[in-house]
């Protein structure tokens, strides 16, 4: 049998900036409605810069979700392959931890382990700054960014599967305000 | 005089502006600014205690393990909770195997390359450079085979018209010095560590179930279940797995890392003379032993004024000289007011106005220690090590001398520390004594499960009222303090003063600059156009800035700039 290579879908964004959670919030939905074969993880990574590196390596596909700048209305879902996100130069670095995808990419491809395919489902955001929570344009896009990448894993044969009982999302970073702490009687 | 702006408007982390005057081929004044707003220690306020580890390990994508061990231990502090030794000796684990991934991809691939020209490397004769890596190392992966298919490899890129990740270096630059063979084996030695770094890595996501972000941690201990023969827990298997990594990092840190800093330090020895800028610096003491945080394996402390011999330790995770003495400033910063105050008091209101370096002008603050600036980081690690004695770390900083020394041909003592490639070797020195500890410590951690206990967890308890609570982690940047304020079981304040606000920050109210700002000056400028040399001091401290956010831009409108006024 011939080894499956790893297929990897990956949630960017930090959970703390409202729209920029918008890639681990995919993760959340699609990990609350669907099940996946071996071989197909699905990971919220956080906003890794060069760490990203291990996660793209030696992957036969990596999906990543992300938001993403262009001009087009907030919750406008884009696409983009490898040539877009790997065809510019790396910038000239300034802070150590400047370098991002495209230069994992690049170190990869030096090291002869890049993925062989790597795509990106990008959603606009509305506004990126300190919040636990998505604008309603970009929670509306959620559902339709795990869509695409639901419909990309299942055109490369590792179609995932709904659950028998599906549950909503809840990503901890928008319920865990709720609590109950019992306090000791000591002062 | 001509004013260089190092300004990135990129898309991910840094977000950090450099200005400099620059006259007579020297920078004459520098001022370092933070572009972008934090203040996310706000979302915390309301919430479960129990819960801010998870939150504050997003503060920055890349120091994520930092953040969590930090919060820990400050709600531990508020409440007074000891925590078992088998908890202890799995988050030094994690802690040791962060910091020498962290270390290896600092070196290796994000500051090298100011130093190495990888054009160059393609004119080095493989042969020779194999006999000189030999000379020097044992390191299995020197060969002459291995070094010619590395130049091959590079060889390609540029002959495809491409050089990948290298484009935008400083190739050719007039400050570049190493011989092509030299430039070849650093080279070799990126592609090897990229290997290492990811393999050091699994260390952390056996342990912490996943990195970025782990998942392993309680207020009160870890939730890795130990049963030495059950499949789901922390058992013989996995214990195992980690020896194995830790044996394979020794290696290559001791046998490549040591080597190649070494060399690079005495091959421009020059930089041992430039970028001091501060010279009081600050550590805390790391890797608990007890369940109390009494004693250490890595000391902590203070230093002023370059004065080795008047260091003052820090003893314990409740030592009142560090709760004390730490304030922050915003006398320059985009924040409302002028004040300086403890963290527990502070208070977090923007207030953005324009930059201006005589008023305001950065969104970091300026924390001190009794009033002082302090530069934090594996400088001051070492630097505090050595004052202290501490074994291993002198051990290998003086071998560190010594090998530079033999390279650059000349004597070297430790004051040569305090410099830009004094930053890097220092950083090395301490990856080298964390590699030694790493294997004592799961040493510990085997014999003391070996002994029967398998204790990891001590339920909190929140009292009614008000409790205060500090924790300090010794991170790869330097000195990260958290502290909390807790009332009824909730946060009611919350601040993180973290190693790159020590660092990075800006003048305070006594117009005393900050350690970016003081190393800048006097380094040399060669061409205001390709400022490679600030950025080599700027490197030199590992910056890691926002802590916060990115948004991926394909469509590339982002441009970082270089401007020279």
């Amino acid at each position: 049998m011939e080894t499956l290579q790893p297929v990897r879908v990956l949630g960017l964004g930090n959970v703390l900036m409202g729209d920029d959670a918008l890639g681990p919030w995919v993760v959340e939905a699609l990990l609350a409605g669907w099940e996946f074969p071996e071989g197909v993880s699905v990971v919220d990574v956080g906003t890794p810069g060069l760490d990203l590196t291990p996660f793209l390596a030696d992957a036969d596909a990596v999906i990543l979700v992300d938001t993403v700048k262009a001009a087009a209305p907030p919750g406008t879902l884009l696409v983009y392959g490898r040539r877009e996100l790997a065809g510019r130069s790396p910038l000239p670095r300034v802070s150590p931890h400047d370098p991002g995808l495209t230069e994992a990419l690049f170190t990869l491809e030096l090291a002869g382990a890049a993925p062989h395919d790597i795509v990106l489902v990008g959603v606009v955001p509305e506004k990126v700054e300190k919040a636990v929570r998505l604008s309603p344009a970009v929670r509306r896009a959620v559902d339709a960014a795990a869509k695409e990448v639901v419909r990309r894993l299942s055109a490369m044969g590792v179609a995932p599967w709904p659950r028998a009982r599906a549950a909503a999302p809840a990503p901890w970073w928008e319920s865990a305000a709720d609590f109950r702490i019992e306090l000791s009687a000591r002062a | 005089m001509t004013r260089i702006v190092v300004d990135p408007v990129t898309r991910i982390e840094g977000h950090l502006r450099i200005d400099c005057e620059v006259d007579g081929g020297k920078v004459q004044k520098a001022w370092s600014s933070g572009q972008m707003y934090r203040g996310i220690e706000t979302i915390l306020l309301g919430r479960d205690p129990r819960d801010a580890w998870i939150f504050t390990q997003r503060f920055c994508g890349v120091c994520t393990t930092v953040h969590a061990i930090a919060s820990v231990r400050t709600v531990e502090n508020a409440l007074g909770l000891e925590i078992p030794l088998n908890a202890q000796y799995i988050r030094n684990l994690i802690v040791m195997a962060h910091a020498m991934h962290d270390h290896i991809v600092h070196f290796y691939q994000l500051s090298a390359l100011d130093w190495v020209d990888v054009v160059s490397a393609l004119k080095a004769d493989p042969a020779k450079a194999s006999a000189l890596a030999n000379s020097l190392s044992p390191w299995p992966g020197n060969s002459k085979e291995q070094l010619k298919a590395v130049q091959d490899k590079v060889k390609n890129y540029v002959e495809a018209g491409q050089l990948g990740i290298f484009t935008n270096g400083y190739w050719g630059h007039p400050a570049m010095k190493l011989p092509p063979e030299v430039n070849l084996l650093a080279v070799a030695h990126y592609l090897q560590a990229l290997d290492y770094q990811r393999r050091v890595n699994q260390v952390v996501t056996i342990l912490g179930s996943k990195t970025p972000n782990i998942q392993n941690l309680a207020v009160g201990g870890v939730a890795n279940a130990i049963n030495l023969d059950n499949e789901a827990t922390l058992n013989m298997n996995r214990l195992f797995r980690v020896k194995d990594i830790l044996d394979e990092m020794n290696a290559f840190i001791q046998q490549v890392y040591f080597v190649d800093v070494c060399a690079i330090a005495g091959m421009y020895p020059d930089w041992l003379g430039y970028g001091a800028g501060v010279t009081n610096y600050l550590a805390v003491p790391d890797l608990p032993l007890d369940t109390k945080g009494t004693k250490f394996d890595l000391p902590g402390g203070t230093i002023f004024n370059g004065d080795l011999a008047g260091v003052k330790e820090i003893k314990t995770f409740q030592d009142p000289y560090f709760k004390e003495n730490v304030t922050e400033s915003i006398a320059h910063s985009w924040y409302d007011g002028e004040w300086s105050k403890h963290p527990y008091e502070e208070e977090t209101v923007p207030k953005y106005t324009k930059f201006d370096d005589s008023k305001k002008y950065s969104w970091v603050k300026s924390p001190r220690f009794q009033g002082k600036v302090m530069q934090v980081g594996p400088l001051a690690q070492v630097l505090v090590g050595f004052a202290l004695g501490h074994e291993p770390t002198k051990r290998w900083a003086v071998k560190t001398l010594e090998t530079a020394g033999a390279v650059a041909k000349t004597k070297l003592s430790p004051a040569v520390l305090h410099s830009t490639l004094g930053r890097h070797a220092a950083r090395m020195i301490r990856t080298c004594v964390i590699s030694e500890l790493a294997l004592k410590h799961w040493g510990l951690l085997a014999e003391n499960i070996g002994k029967g206990d398998t204790a990891i967890f001590n339920q909190p308890v929140f009292p009614k009222g008000e409790q205060r609570g500090f924790g300090f982690h010794e991170a790869p940047r330097g000195t990260l303090s958290h502290w909390v304020v807790i009332e009824d079981g909730k946060i009611k304040n919350y601040q993180a003063v973290v190693p790159s606000t020590w660092n990075a920050g800006p003048r305070d109210e006594k117009n005393q600059p900050g350690p970016y700002e003081a190393s800048l000056v006097g380094n040399p400028v060669a061409n205001a156009g390709l400022p490679l040399e600030v950025l080599r001091t700027v490197h030199s401290f590992d910056p890691c800035l926002a802590c916060a956010i990115h948004t991926l831009d394909p469509e590339g409108r982002e441009i970082a700039t270089v401007r020279a006024l």
